[in-house]
């Protein structure tokens, strides 16, 4: 058998890997344009503020690879063909599969009022980290639009190259996604004591330059000068090259699956970033993990009914740690810690926890997801709460 | 832009990173093999090159350790850790020898022990100093030194009281990430440190030995001499420090040490330390496994959920503080409660 996968993230090599485990026999490529190995996409900011090489990147010894006999392909597939069962890749050779994995992941999505200047750039693959790294030295100040979780990572690395920056954010409160009024209030002020330049409530209107970015204006009307633009307004799955091929797969916002993963077409399947699984698209790395881990048995012939678990999720602004699980909206109990940039919010409906939100200060998210999970009382894990705390030994936190 | 890129250079093994090592080790050479630093000492009113080695020594740790509280002084354990490898080393590692030194007495160094300190536990030395001393070097390199490497880990010691590790974590912060994080070093390391251990034991049975019979061989005293200028000069000194922007700050307690061998197999015996991985929530971004100054590859284990002691731990707690997710925890208790929820 020659299961052929699309994409070497982590969802496309936890079920190569599984794959190999399940079947010592089977015949695995692994194809993918970005990079011969797969990268941790996560570290990208680590990459790009020097404290890792692009080596250290890599989760697995590239011997892993020639161990586990991966073929790893690297070029782009333009081309599926599902009644003949082939691939074409850019570079013009074909591949044929008996089963195939679709897991290409997101890209960053294009805003209205983009241009391509140079001096734009998004932070999501490789190449993104290189054009940063190229432009970093001639830029005076930067411009960074969209306040989600890779836009401040963004912004990081910038400031930890003393590029100063104006951080614009749609939204009047820092990232409601998740985070309630003061909880943004909180990571506002935190940015902001960084020396960023962040303006709540302020959209791009428009790119000025021609040929090179000299600016943006912004929808209060003000032009900033700048030689890079970050644009970082959300991920969606990268399906854009499906659309064109000879036998497309359903396409809805990802590459629509039932829940053992299986797509529209016979014998191909769809994981991770890209995959939109009875209507749902996770895009975590955690998740892309379990999907693959999951895809693997399916492909395998062994019966799945994938379902996401209770949510959870974790990040840094800046230095400020914050974990959630469960539920993140609604109203509930929000408490500062005294003395430090840290609070706690927990969810509440009907007296009863339904989700929790920290920050500043570590949490084993375990605990707090079995709290949610077990339906347990507010008043009872307020009281609690101390189980979950995570912090290194003698920094344990007052609550 | 230019101090960020000498700064990459000197700890990403560029040109000056070299000519530093060059420099250590060129001093390492003068200091065990020649006379040319008794005129500096003399000239600052020390008696010999090893009082200026020392005086050296701890500015540099006191230096090195007031930049680490400075950078890691959100974390308590940091905090608490390097103060005490601060603190140990101008009170015991240098005060306390000077002092004895000054009043005419041996300079015992309270803080090193077999078989670091290898001839602590040589008979003929041993035997020969007053009861008190010899009552401590006994109870705590036969009792105290397994004991709480078995209870709380190889840590108390490695990376909190050691001189040796004391510099690694210190002045040697900025280039803890040169390690080797390959297979093919840890076996090696498996190799080599219990080579080392075995030599070292070997070395003492002889003494002992000896000691009891009361006759020395001639092979036996070519062997202390030869263990004294591999292990004790060469290995520790120009190789474990000289080599600090090639090889990471703990080449020699990795590769070479014979008391990280014993606290490693302690350690791992006792099952009660060990580095916590918090369930399903590592990136795989590897900054823990980068900044291993052991060259553990942390984030193997983290990203497949497994909590983990390695015999080469020293506890230094720095993989949990870079964890951008807060995966990784140190913590001693035997039988980990591992919560599962989800799934
Ligand atoms: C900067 C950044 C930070 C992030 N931080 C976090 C975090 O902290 N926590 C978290 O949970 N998630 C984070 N994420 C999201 C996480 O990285 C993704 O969820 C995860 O990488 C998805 O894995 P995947 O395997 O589905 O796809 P990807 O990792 O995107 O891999 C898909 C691969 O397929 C390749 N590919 C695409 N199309 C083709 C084609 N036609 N031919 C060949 N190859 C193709 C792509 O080049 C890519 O290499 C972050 C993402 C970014 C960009
Ligand atoms: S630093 Fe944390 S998130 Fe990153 S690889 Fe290590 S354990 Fe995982």
């Amino acid at each position: 058998m020659h299961l052929v996968i699309v994409g070497n993230g982590v969802a496309g090599v936890t079920a190569a890997m599984d794959a190999r485990a399940a079947d010592p026999r089977a015949q695995i490529t692994l194809i993918s344009g970005e990079s011969e190995y797969f990268f941790s996409r996560t570290a990208l900011m680590y990459a790009y503020m020097d404290v890792m090489q692009r080596r250290d990147l890599e989760p697995y010894e590239r011997k892993v690879f020639r161990e586990q006999r991966l073929t790893l392909l690297r070029d782009w597939v333009v081309d599926l063909d599902a009644g003949t069962r082939e691939l074409r890749l850019a570079g013009g050779a074909t591949v044929s599969y008996d089963k195939l994995l679709l897991a290409t992941g997101s890209r960053g999505r294009r805003a209205p009022w983009e241009r391509d200047l140079e001096g734009v750039v998004r932070f999501v693959s490789l190449q993104d980290l290189d054009a940063c790294e190229r432009l970093t030295p001639g830029t005076r100040r930067a411009v960074v639009a969209g306040g989600g979780l890779i836009g401040v990572e963004l912004v990081e690395c910038l400031m930890h190259h003393r590029v100063p920056v104006t951080f614009l954010v749609r939204e009047p409160s820092y990232w409601p996604a998740a985070l309630s009024v003061e909880e943004g209030d909180l990571v506002a002020a935190h940015i902001r004591a960084q020396g960023v330049d962040l303006r709540l409530g302020t959209e791009v209107k428009s790119m000025e330059g021609d040929g090179r970015v000299t600016g943006v204006t912004t929808t209060a009307g003000e032009t900033i000068a700048c030689q890079m633009v970050g644009v970082t307004i959300g991920v969606e799955p990268n399906v854009e090259w499906l659309r064109t091929v000879k036998t497309p797969p359903e396409l809805n916002r990802g590459v629509v699956t039932d829940q053992a993963f299986r797509t529209s077409l016979p014998d191909v399947f769809a994981a991770g970033d890209v995959a939109e699984v009875e209507g749902r698209i996770e895009p975590l790395w955690y998740a892309a993990k379990r999907q693959g881990e999951a895809v693997a048995r399916a492909m395998m012939g062994e019966p799945v009914e994938y379902a996401p678990p209770t949510y959870y999720n974790s990040a840094k602004f800046f230095h400020l740690e914050w974990t959630c699980a469960g539920e993140t909206k609604g109203p509930g109990r929000f408490r500062k810690l005294p003395g430090r940039e840290a609070s706690v919010r927990v969810i509440e409906r009907d007296g009863l926890a339904v989700g929790f939100s920290m920050l500043g200060t570590r949490w084993n998210h375990r605990v707090l997801v079995k709290w949610v999970e077990e339906r347990r009382r507010v008043d009872e894990v307020m009281g609690r709460l101390s189980e979950a705390q995570y912090d290194v030994e003698f920094g344990k936190v007052a609550l | 832009m230019i101090r960020d890129r000498l700064y990459h250079d000197l700890t990403n093994r560029g040109i000056t990173g070299w000519i530093v090592a060059a420099l250590l080790v060129w001093f390492y050479i003068a200091l065990y093999f020649t006379e040319s630093l008794t005129p500096w000492a003399q000239k600052v009113g020390l008696s010999s090159k090893w009082d200026l080695y020392g005086v050296l020594y701890t500015v540099v740790i006191l230096v090195g350790g007031i930049a680490m509280i400075r950078k890691y002084g959100h974390n308590r354990y940091q905090v608490v850790r390097t103060g005490v490898v601060m603190f140990v080393q101008v009170v015991f590692a240098f005060s306390i020898p000077m002092m004895l030194k000054a009043l005419h007495q041996p300079e015992y160094y309270l803080s090193y022990f077999w078989p670091l300190k290898f001839d602590y536990m040589n008979p003929e030395y041993l035997f020969a100093q007053p009861w008190p001393f010899v009552v401590y070097t006994l109870a705590a390199s036969l009792v105290i030194v397994p004991l709480l490497g078995a209870l709380i880990g190889k840590r108390w010691y490695c990376s909190w009281v050691c001189g040796c590790g004391g510099l690694a974590n210190t002045m040697g912060e900025p280039w803890r990430h040169l390690s080797d994080k390959s297979s093919a070093a840890w076996k090696f390391e498996k190799v080599s440190i219990y080579s080392v251990f075995g030599i070292s034991l070997l070395l003492t049975g002889l003494l002992f030995y000896s000691w009891f019979t009361k006759s020395k061989a001639p092979e036996v005293v070519q062997f202390q001499t030869w263990y004294g200028l591999i292990v004790g000069s060469i290995l520790s000194g120009a190789v474990g420090t000289g080599l600090y922007p090639l090889g990471g700050t703990r080449v020699w307690c990795r590769f070479f040490c014979p008391m990280a061998a014993l606290l490693g197999i302690t350690q791992k015996a006792g099952k009660r330390f060990h580095i916590r991985v918090k369930e399903d929530m590592c990136i795989s971004c590897g900054l823990c496994s980068k900044y291993c100054e052991m060259g553990i590859d942390v984030r193997a284990y983290a990203q497949r959920n497994e909590s983990f002691t390695r015999a080469s731990c020293v506890g230094c707690g720095i993989c949990s503080e870079v964890c951008p997710r807060g995966v990784l925890r140190l913590e001693n208790q035997s039988g980990l409660v591992q919560i599962s929820g989800g799934r």
